[in-house]
């Protein structure tokens, strides 16, 4: 047999330290930051009934993570009885969308329709972002079910961007600049973001120059989000694993800087 | 009914053929331009013009001559980010033709993958070229420069499987990369492949600085194509660069001073 | 004259463009958007059927060569199975091909997309070395940063999260700005050059 390498090691202590940790179930509890109670005061905050378009801007792969973020910040905007427009710029994020948009409006009793409802993807989301701006109904004609536009009692009166209240990008990459940028900067609506932990100092800027308006990012935003509108979900009982890979990780740097240091000591360049 | 946005109803009637509000954009864009375009076509500017040693693309030559010597492959990917409209993309491109060149010469296999099939056909034209303009068409494989997959994690499969096959001696990361990129960059690392990675993803730089053994830094990745190739139209560009970031600077300093003068004052922004 | 078509089409094209960036008039509105939008989709669709047969060509090719023989075979009936689901059954909610999308390409996707957290171990193992002062900083920031996002950091003390968000708001934040600035000035040079026709090597060389 093959003999293992020191990365096989490394790779093989991770696994075992993230499966302890699943299995542990332990409710750590995390201290909420401003960028979090930003974003959740920003929803509180608006009138009820008004309408939010929520963006589903990530692949598959990123679920685990993105999964957390999309149903607390669903379950909050359901809570606070505003209306939510789901659309997906990326092919992968719409069936997700729906079942997510679904899952949480069944759990707070929402209809179809009236409360919410899913337009489904259109590819080329520079132009999709663009087209919306001057009409929602021509850039989606139909639903995802296939209902048409004017059928939909909720979308009654919502032309373009103007009649949206925030636009809050789910994403896991950068399609979030582009919100920024394109329906942002050119048709003044108001981005927010909820993004996978890696993007979330690649935001910072825009969340800084106010372009962006407000953002949770990764395990660690779902968990403080979920503290805030009291409910439990795999955000918090993610962090457990995060904590301890988070560990992990900083033993393995530390373990790698001793033996760099012996082996420099050893060729007696210490 | 089909999506045709040339129907789309202008909700705006009235508009103006020059928005004011775009005024200061608008000039912000023409002094960078003019600045280009001076520097590009004034003689005297483009006398006495050499660029600072670049660590990255001084080791193109040492990565190529280390794949001959092995007898292994070159791989190049440009990273799921981008599109060909990307100016990274561009740049990539030119680094690309350079690296082609010295392909051909030396008979060496040069591997590209990609997630984009615009991308593949115009890579496709400029390998081809280059091993035209070097005199061996024959050697040119067009089937090296493949689609993989526009899918994220596809195409990281995609590319990490060959990487993992192929044993490339060395790769080579430039363009717009996501979160593939530590994927992409550690498993080079572990068939010990020379990687030379640079993308204008800030985010991905730091994956990039770690895993990688040369990194091209921000504007490196832009000054790439005049610095292989010496041609002094394009050099002159990098020096367009270097006036617009003292004006940059200058704005940033006058900017500063103001506003810690005046706090209330706001004709600095926009 | 295969150089100069292209060549001309990009550079009106840019100014075309450009040009209606700044004005809200209807007539430069429709153009803005004509190209922006129903250009753009109509490429695009052409673009995915470049794609699909090259991808086809270059696998069926392999399989001929008996080269990675099952991987290509799975890429190939991949590629053929889901436009059938597609086209048979539909792509909406409880479809065929939702439920392969859902139980088949999601886990696989999320599975390649898992292999980060390993490789960000390994990495962190052997490239991040306090081999100098510079070095030994920004270790130090990223052993804050990485404390700073799981719960432990509030644990050992409740200042940590405040001095990770200075991290990230000040040293962090300014390095990126001025990375930005020249990516983007780097962008823009070179977006000049390729409208005014110096960059020709998009267009597949410099004839």
């Amino acid at each position: 047999m093959k003999r293992l390498e020191s990365r096989h090691w490394v790779f093989i202590g991770l696994f075992l330290v993230v499966l302890l940790s699943m299995l542990l179930q332990v409710d750590l509890g995390v201290e909420v930051s401003s960028d979090t109670t930003r974003l959740f005061d920003y929803i509180e905050n608006l009138p009820p009934g008004s309408t939010i378009m929520i963006s589903f801007d990530h692949e598959a792969s990123s679920l685990p993570e993105i999964r957390p973020l999309a149903l607390a910040v669903l379950r909050h905007a359901f809570a606070r009885n505003q209306r939510l427009v789901g659309v997906a710029l990326l092919a992968e994020g719409t069936g997700i969308g729906y079942r997510l948009m679904e899952q949480v409006g069944k759990e707070y009793g929402k209809v179809y329709g009236e409360d919410y409802v899913f337009l489904g993807f259109k590819p080329q989301y520079i132009a999709a972002m663009l087209s919306m701006g001057e009409s929602i109904r021509q850039t989606f004609p139909e639903d995802y079910l296939g209902r048409s536009y004017d059928s939909l009692p909720m979308l009654q009166g919502v032309r373009n961007y103007d009649q949206i209240a925030g636009v809050i990008s789910i994403a896991d990459g950068s399609l979030t600049t582009h919100w920024i940028e394109y329906a942002g900067n050119q048709y003044g609506v108001r981005v927010s973001a909820a993004v996978a932990a890696a993007m979330v100092t690649t935001y910072d800027p825009y969340l800084a120059s106010g372009q962006l308006h407000a953002m949770i990012g990764g395990l660690r935003g779902a968990a403080e989000y979920e503290q805030l509108i009291h409910q439990g979900g795999s955000g918090l009982r993610g962090m457990l694993a995060q904590t301890t890979a988070h560990m992990y990780v900083i033993l393995m740097i530390l373990i790698g800087n001793v033996v760099y240091f012996r082996g420099r000591r050893k060729r007696g360049e210490g | 009914m089909p999506f045709y946005p040339v129907q789309l109803v202008l909700l705006n009637t009235g508009g103006a053929w020059f928005d004011l509000s775009t005024l200061p954009v608008f000039i912000a864009a023409l002094i960078a331009i003019g600045i280009v375009l001076f520097t590009t076509y004034h003689k005297k500017s483009r006398e006495r013009f050499t660029l600072r040693k670049i660590a990255g693309l001084d080791a193109v030559e040492e990565a190529i001559g280390r794949a001959t010597e092995m007898a292994r492959p070159l791989l190049y990917t440009p990273g799921w980010g981008g599109d060909i409209q990307r100016p990274t993309t561009i740049a990539s491109m030119n680094i690309l033709s350079h690296v082609a060149a010295r392909a051909a010469r030396y008979d060496c296999q040069l591997v590209y993958p990609t997630h984009d099939p615009v991308i593949m056909s115009v890579a496709q034209e400029v390998v081809r070229e280059s091993y035209v303009q070097e005199g061996y068409p024959d050697r040119f494989n067009e089937d090296n420069i493949r689609y993989v997959s526009s899918s994220q994690f596809g195409y990281a499969a995609a590319v990490e499987g060959q990487i993992t096959r192929l044993k490339p001696a060395s790769i080579f990361l430039l363009g717009t990369f996501e979160a593939e990129s530590l994927i992409l960059a550690e498993t080079g690392n572990f068939v010990g492949a020379i990687q030379i990675a640079g993308t204008d993803s800030t985010i991905q730089l730091s994956f990039f600085i770690v895993a990688c053994d040369y990194t091209l830094i921000g504007e490196e990745l832009f000054a790439a194509s005049g610095y292989l190739s010496g041609d002094q139209s394009i050099l002159a560009s990098v020096r367009a660069q270097d006036l617009m970031k003292l004006v940059i600077m200058a704005l940033l300093i006058i900017g500063v001073i103001w506003a810690s003068i005046n706090p209330d004052s706001t004709w600095w922004r926009f | 004259m295969r150089r100069r078509i292209p060549q001309l089409v990009c550079g009106l094209f840019g100014l075309v463009t450009f040009l209606c960036y700044f004005s809200s008039h209807p007539i430069a509105r429709k153009i803005y958007l004509t190209v922006t939008l129903d250009y753009w989709q109509i490429i695009f669709a052409f673009t995915l059927i470049v794609g699909a047969l090259s991808f086809v060509r270059v696998n069926l090719r392999a399989v001929e060569r008996g080269e990675d023989r099952p991987y290509k075979i799975v890429s190939l009936i991949g590629v053929v199975l889901m436009p059938i689901l597609a086209l048979i059954w539909g792509i909406r909610g409880g479809s065929p091909f939702m439920w392969v999308f859902e139980n088949i390409q999601v886990p696989m996707q999320a599975t390649v997309f898992s292999l980060l957290a390993f490789f960000v171990a390994s990495a962190s193992y052997r490239g991040f070395r306090a081999r100098s002062l510079q070095a030994a900083i920004l270790l130090g920031a990223a052993l804050l940063i990485l404390i700073s996002r799981s719960s432990i950091g509030d644990l050992i003390w409740d200042r940590i999260p405040e001095a990770a968000e200075w991290v990230r708001s000040n040293p962090a934040m300014s390095a990126r700005r001025a990375i930005l600035i020249g990516i983007g000035l780097g962008s823009l040079t070179t977006s000049v050059r390729v409208l005014v026709g110096i960059e020709r090597t998009w267009l597949g060389g410099e004839k």
